[in-house]
Order: structure tokens, then sequence, then C-alpha cells
């Protein structure tokens, strides 16, 4: 089976965020960069689909500028076995259209039998990229997904619903599927693989002709206000009680 | 000289055998040694061939272990520097045996007494055997040959009374560290010994030249002959080949030699044992010392140290030291002939504290943890070893850059709160936190209180703006790659903030810092609290009152050899009180080697037992030097204990009297 993952480099949340002077998006400076949290889980679940079946192909693509090839070699150390990195230096323009267009170019030509993407991003959170880049590409999808098991010709997979519920779906192969976090128990990078991942293909491609324009874009980016506010409230204990019921059930809405 | 005939007392003397001698009043000393006189030559041809027999068989039996010896793999970081250090050890353990003898003082001195009975005895049995092919060259009769056998005497004396009160220790005593199974190679050779000493001492009694002395002669001899073969493949090969052990071994305590190219990873197979592995493992003389000591395997844990060792060279009697063949047993295939060894495990690999006790306590120069940790690196490095709290520490390493996998914004605001400057260049020195002291409460208050204590003595010092832990747990884990890139971007924070002096809390850090990042460059000079405190300790508040009872680290004792330092502390704010097991004898708290951070014991915890030792002491403190220790202890203490003593750091111990207002602020200029 060959497996496409699609994984974004996110900011690593190891130091206070802070605003860039256009409002626009978050000041880059010295900031570390990691793999995206639920893209972990994605890769995690190719390399385990590739360790059950005993063979197939775990390719890794990534779009942004050069920083992101850190994260490509660390998949590739984990057991991916080669890596795309196409070529993006700024994607704050475009939006989620855009960057799976970006994404289907450089995986149409790999033809793979099964894309896996995170189920949503760290930093923008929007949980779309993979369902249009199903689209693009003309393949069913699957969404939040916890566990995948390949059947004769296609997948079973289990879905998270909302309250505790899981959807057991059959769906046939090739497909797209985004994968919830904490489905799996990540591994973690060796020696031994990263004296591997040297010898293996990490290429570079150039982005396609340019995506079409954004149809959303982002206005303003803000660190949350704070909204705390704190109340006295005075008068005698039944009277204290009965305001706070009160509070509880009109305003803060919990009873 | 004796005319050959036979007299009657000496006819039967001969036959009565050796011991018959000691009780005949007769035979009074007569303080010279008696010598066979003539050897007529189809006695010195037989003797030729026996000795040839003797020496070949020697030979055919130690020539394998010297060529696997030979054959391993090369140890790419060998240097005979410092040899001074070498020749002293070579003295000290070896020539004074002053570890075997200070570590287990009455069978340490019958060893020993063994063992200098046998150097003096060198020269006697060259002689011995000369006059057997009739070039003998010491006589008995000269003044310099009378000398020395009497001194020879007295020495064999000895010997006969040392081996034969470990012969009593081994066979009737039977401490458990010495193995279950009764080895009766041991006591074969002890008789062996002590009848060279007994046919030695014989010839004291009796005339020169006669049949007697004779048969004492060729007993003594057979003896030696016998002795000689058994060597190789008994645990009296120490006798060969341990000298050249203790003087060879790694320069550092609990040395992790480094990486070399692309294929290494630690010990995986036979290939990546090294030569002074193989060394080491051949030179074991399974007295159990190691095993007497460990934390694991005295709370019942696989783990055994001794077992380890013997188990490495039973694989490399087996498969070689070429064999691509796993050394752990769960990545070989088990048949019935080759069932799995329990010890040589990935199990029992896993359960070192890394306190380094088997290392310190070996008598022949076996360092245990160079090979525990290469097993440990030959599993993780590969991704052989799958634990999900090892998983978890490492994937918080790498992403965290912290071994409690907290977001370093925890740090930032906990110095915020301290209003701990930031190291500018113009402090004296970097406080280092660690993981502990930057994120754990109790680490958090260590550290607070040390600031304080360095307020109190005037000195400056800031704290790097940010910080990742040291590695210590990966290092000590086997993961080199965490390891590496930690140790890497460590050195480089310190270049960066041109750091000279650093300060902290925590004697892993320190350790790993100092010692284990020399691999990648040299780090500033670092020193542990205590010994900062120490240094000042005039300027420390006195205290009186409290009994404390100071708990060794073992990366601070057997690791740093800093024992007093804490203890002059210690003894500034109350009455130091010491465990039965303390200094180099420290019983582990049961966090090192990455353990604090991995699942739940087997057996009884290791905190458990030393924290119902400390306690027992009846001392109302316990004080502790180092975070991990002081965690370990919290819990373990309210478990074992109805009323526990309290538990202090040695900077809280300090700290406590000092005014409460102490300003918080500046580390600047005063």
């Amino acid at each position: 089976m060959k497996i496409v993952v699609a994984i974004k480099q996110v900011p690593e949340r190891d130091a206070p965020i802070h605003i860039a002077s256009d409002g626009k998006w978050i000041e880059e400076g010295d900031r570390n960069y990691t793999i995206n949290e639920p893209d972990a889980y994605a890769l995690e679940e190719a390399l385990q689909l590739k360790e059950k079946n005993g063979a197939g192909e775990v390719i890794v693509v990534c779009a942004g500028p050069e920083r992101v090839q850190s994260t490509l070699r660390e998949a590739l150390a984990k057991g991916a076995d080669r890596a795309i990195h196409i070529e993006a230096d700024d994607l704050t323009g475009l939006d989620t259209l855009g960057v799976a267009q970006i994404l289907a170019d450089a995986i149409k030509g790999e033809s793979p039998d099964l894309i896996l993407t995170g189920l949503q991003s760290d930093d923008l959170g929007l949980g779309q990229t993979g369902v249009v880049l199903a689209e693009l590409l003309g393949i069913p999808h699957g969404t939040i997904i916890m566990h995948v098991e390949p059947t004769g010709s296609g997948l079973k997979v289990k879905r998270e619903l909302e309250d505790g519920w899981f959807q057991h779906v059959e769906m046939p192969l090739p497909a797209l599927l985004t994968i919830q976090s904490g489905g799996n128990k990540l591994r973690y990078a060796t020696l031994m693989g990263i004296k591997k991942a040297k010898t293996k293909e990490l290429k570079t491609v150039a982005t396609a002709a340019s995506p079409t324009a954004p149809a959303i874009t982002l206005e303003r980016v803000y660190l949350p206000e704070k909204q705390k506010k704190t109340e006295m409230i005075t008068g005698s204990s039944a009277e204290i009680a009965n305001k706070i019921v009160e509070k509880l059930k009109f305003e803060v809405r919990v009873i | 000289m004796v005319d050959g005939t036979l007299s009657a007392p000496a006819y039967s003397r001969s036959f009565a055998g050796t011991i018959f001698f000691l009780q005949n009043q007769d035979a009074a000393p007569s303080w010279t040694l008696a010598e066979p006189g003539h050897f007529p030559a189809f006695e010195s041809v037989v003797l030729i061939l026996l000795l040839l027999g003797s020496a070949g068989l020697f030979f055919w039996r130690f020539g394998p272990i010297l060529r696997t010896i030979l054959r391993s793999k090369k140890d790419a970081d060998f240097s005979l520097q410092p040899i001074g250090r070498r020749v002293w050890d070579f003295f000290w353990e070896v020539l004074c045996q002053g570890k075997v003898i200070r570590q287990r003082p009455l069978p340490g001195l019958a060893h020993a007494f063994v063992f200098w009975g046998f150097l003096a005895f060198a020269l006697v049995s060259l002689n011995h055997i000369a006059n057997g092919l009739g070039l003998g060259f010491l006589s008995p009769e000269s003044v310099v040959g009378r000398f020395y056998f009497l001194f020879a005497a007295v020495w064999a004396l000895l010997v006969a009374v040392s081996i034969a009160g470990l012969f009593i220790r081994r066979f009737f005593v039977r401490p458990i560290w010495l193995g279950r199974k009764v080895s009766y190679e041991s006591g074969f050779i002890a008789l062996l010994i002590f009848l060279l000493m007994v046919t030695y001492l014989a010839a004291f009694f009796v005339k020169d030249g006669g049949s007697t002395v004779k048969t004492l002669w060729w007993v003594h001899t057979l003896a030696l002959l016998v002795f000689l073969p058994l060597i190789p493949h008994t645990k009296h090969l120490h006798l060969v080949i341990s000298p050249l052990t203790v003087f060879l071994k790694r320069d550092d305590f609990s040395k992790i030699p480094p990486l070399e190219g692309d294929e290494d990873f630690g010990l995986v197979a036979g290939k990546d044992v090294t030569q002074l592995i193989s060394l080491q493992t051949y030179s074991c003389v399974e007295c159990g010392r190691c095993t007497e000591h460990c934390p694991a395997a005295t709370t019942g844990k696989i783990l055994n140290p001794k077992e380890i060792v013997l188990g490495l060279r039973s694989y490399l009697n087996e498969f070689g030291p070429a064999s691509d063949t796993p050394l752990l047993t769960e990545q070989r295939i088990a048949s019935p002939d080759n069932p799995p060894a329990k010890y040589l495990s990935m199990e029992a690999a896993f359960q070192c504290t890394t306190c380094g006790s088997c290392e310190y306590q070996c008598p022949v120069g076996i360092q245990h943890l160079p090979v525990i940790v290469g097993l440990r690196r030959g599993a993780t490095n590969t991704g052989a070893w799958e634990d999900d709290y090892g998983t978890k520490l490492f994937l918080a390493l790498e992403k965290n850059g912290n071994a409690l996998g907290l977001s370093t914004t925890e740090r930032d605001k906990f110095i915020q709160k301290q209003q701990f400057p930031v190291f500018d260049g113009t402090q004296e020195y970097c406080l280092w936190l660690g993981c502990m002291g930057g994120y754990d409460p109790k680490g958090r208050e260590i550290i607070a209180d040390f600031a304080r204590v360095m307020h109190h003595l005037g000195t400056t010092f800031g704290v790097l703006k940010k910080e990742k832990c040291t590695g210590d747990p990966a290092r000590r884990l086997g993961n080199d790659l965490v390891f590496q890139t930690l140790a890497e971007s460590g050195l480089k924070s310190f270049e960066t903030a041109k750091v000279q002096k650093i300060v902290a809390i925590c004697p892993h850090c320190v350790r790993t810092i100092a010692t284990d990042w020399r691999e990648f460059g040299i780090a500033p000079e670092i020193e542990h609290h205590s010994e900062f405190m120490s240094r000042h300790r005039d300027r420390l508040p006195k205290q009186s009152g409290d009994s404390i009872v100071y708990h060794d680290p073992c990366y601070l004792g057997r690791y740093q050899d800093v024992y007093e330092e804490p203890r002059s502390v210690v003894a500034q704010a109350g009455t130091l009180v010491e465990a039965p097991r303390s200094h180099e004898r420290s019983f582990c708290c049961g966090a090192g080697g990455g353990l604090a951070f991995l699942g739940d014991e087997t057996g009884e915890r290791v905190s458990h037992v030393r924290a119902k030792e400390l306690a027992a002491t009846g001392a109302q403190i316990v004080g502790t030097a180092c975070p991990f220790c002081n965690t370990m202890f919290r819990d373990a203490l309210t478990a074992v204990s109805e009323a526990p003593p309290q538990l202090l750091d040695i900077a809280q111990l300090t700290a406590r009297a000092l005014p409460a207002s102490q300003p918080q602020d500046s580390g600047g200029t005063n």
C-alpha cells in the first residue's frame, strides 16, 4: 500500500506568543517549529499500517519554507520512506483551497492508495485542508478517524462522533482520512532512524502554477482577551444564594 | 648432604603422609627448608613432560579466551592517560588490595594474605621447579635463601589459615552473594592451595634429601601442575588477568564511551562488545559484591549485575565477539537448547538505577555501567525498547526540553515570580535550575531557598532565559539522539550567554554537564550547591538542636566523590547523624537512570527500603542533596513511617535559619 501523509509544520508552543506588527500573524523571529500534533498521529497510523502489512511505502509531503525540511527529516527518521518538500516561502496569504491545491499538485503524480492528514492544524485549526484535498483529487474521505483497518479491497474505519459515540464506516480505496490525535501511541525518533534517514530521498519541488485567489482572508489575529470580571455579591446569606442561582441560571447559563 | 638411604623415622614419615608430621614430637622445626637433593634423569624427564602437559593444557584453555578478548572490537576512546591514576589504582587496588579489604574487611584481609602469599611464593615456586631440573638457584643454606624461605613460610602459614577461613566461609557460612550453587571447583582449588602451603611448611620438619622430602616435593609439584590448567575455566582466571583489568579500566566512573561511526548504536550484538568489556567479563571472580550492593537485585528485581557480566561471558563463549546475534535475549530466538536467559534481558537492563554501587564495589575493575547503559543504548537507539513511559519521556524531552513534559512557559512564570535575574554576564554565577528546580514544586522550593542563601552570602547570580534538560535521563536510558541534541543545545546556550561558572542543586545535572557533555564540547566550570555552601560555611547561620541524617546521593558521592562538603553544611544546620549505609556505600533512592520517569517497580520499592533505613536512625530530619532523592523520599517516608522525619534539602536546612524578610530581588551588585 502506498500511503502519502500530508504534514504541516507549526510554531512550537515553548515561548509566549507575540502578535506581528501588522496584526495578521504571530511574530516568527527565533521561534522553534515542530510537526503539527494530529499530523504526527497521521504519520504514526501510516507507519503502523505499513508495518502490519509488511510492505508498502510511506511518503511524507509538506509545503513551506526551507525550515520544514527538519520536520520532514524527522518523519523520515521515524520510518517514512521518502519525503517531498513543496517550496513555498509564504503560505499565510493562501486559504485552505490554495494550500490544498498546492498539495494536490504534488501528490497527484504519486497516485497513492491512501492519503492521511491530521484532523486539523495546531495553529489555524480550520480542519478543512484534508477534506478539500480529497475533493480536488476526486477521492472519498473520512474525518476524525480513530482507527484504520484494511479489508481486502478497502478500509474499515472508526470515526469519533460527539458524546462518546463512534461510527464504523467501510470505504473503498483510494481514499483520504483525517486522523484524530491520541488514537495510537507515538514513537520516539531513534539514532538508528536518523542515521537511516540520511540516505533517504528528500525531493524538493516548486509550487505549481499560482493557486486561485483566496476566498477567505485572515483579517486579524489576537491573543485571547481577558474577560475575567470579579463581582462581590453582598447581602444576607439567603440573598447571596438567590443572586448566585440567578446568575448561574441566566448569565452563566450552567444550571 | 644426605646419603639417600632410608632411615627408619624418615621411612615412617614418608608413609604417614603430610599430616602426621605435625603431631610428631620428634619433628621439631629445623628452621631450614629441606630439599629433595638429587633428581635422577627419569624424574626430571617426567617433570618436564608434566610441566609441558600442564602448561599446554593451560594455554589450550586460555588461548580461546585470549583470542575472544583480542578479537573484540577496539575501544576507540581508549587512552593510557592519565597513566599516574592507572599506576595508583594498580598499586592500591591490586598490590595493596585496598578495595578488597576496605569493603569486606575480614574476607578481604584473608584474600589479601593469599594474594601477598602468592607473590612471596613466586620465587619459591620457581626455585622449587628448578630444583627438579637440577637448576635450583636459591639454596636453603645460603643467608639469602635461609631468610627468604623463612619469610615465605610465614606467608605460607597466613595463606593456609586464610584459605581455610575462606573455605569455611564459602561452604559453611555460605553468604548468598557467592551464589546459591555451591562451587565445588572453588573448594577443590582451595584444597590445592592448602596442600601447596602444607607441603611447603612440612619441608621445614623433615631432613634433607630423604624420601619424605621427595614425596612432599612431588605432592607440591603436582598440586601446582593441576592448579595451572584449572585457572582459565574457573573464576581463578582473575589471577592472571584482573591485574591487567584494573590497570586498563576506563579512566572515569561510569564512563559512557562515544558511539563510533554510523553503525554503532551501543551494545546490540557481540560485534559491539569492546576489548575492555571482554577483558572485564573474563575477569569476574563471582564474589557477588556488585549484587550485594545492587538496589535492584536486593529488592526483588530480575537485574543482577553479576549475572549481567557472567551472561555476557557465556554469550562470548557461545557466539564469539564477531556475532550478530542480539545480546538481549528478547531479540534472540529461544529454543530448548538455548532458553532465554532472564538476566541478560531487556527487562533486567532497564531495572538499573545506575547508582554505580556495582562498579564502585568491584574488586577486579569491572565497569558495569558502560555495559548496562550500553545494552540500553542498543535497545533504545534501534527502537527495540518499547515502553510507554520511556516513549513519553523521550517525546517530552524532544518537544518540551524538560523531563516533566511541562510547557516552558511554566519555567518563565516561576522565574518571574521569584524575580530571578536573567544571566547577562555581569553576575558571578549562572544558577542552573534543572528540570526539578524549574518545574517541580518541591524542586522549586529548593532553588528558591538556595537563591536566598546566595543572597545572604552576597553572591551574584542569574538564570538562563531558556534552559533545557541536560539529557541525563535520556543518556542513562540509552537515547543518544535526544541526549546529543540536548547536550549540544545546552553547550550553545552557555556559550551565547558567556557563562563562566555554574552552580546547580542537582547532582545529575552537574555530572552530566561536567562529564557526559565533554563528548560534544567543554562546558563552563560547574559545581554542586553543597560544594558552594561548604566553601562559605563559616558565614552560614550556625544552628543547633535538630538531628539530621544525611543521605548521600549516588551521583554526588560515588559519581563525583563529594562526601564531606554536604556533611559540613548539615553539621552547620544541626547534629549530623550517619545512616548505616553511608558515603560510598550509600543505598540508592531508586530514581536514577531515568527510572524516576518509568512505571511501577516490581518487588519492593527501592525508595521504601532506603526510607526505612533513614527513618530508623531516629533523626528528626532527613537531609538530602538531590531533588530526585527528595522527591522519592517524600512519598516513601510517609509510607514507611507513622511519624516520618522532616525532609529537607541542604539548601533548605541552611535557609530556614536566615531572616524571613530576605529580599528576593536583584542578584545584581551586592
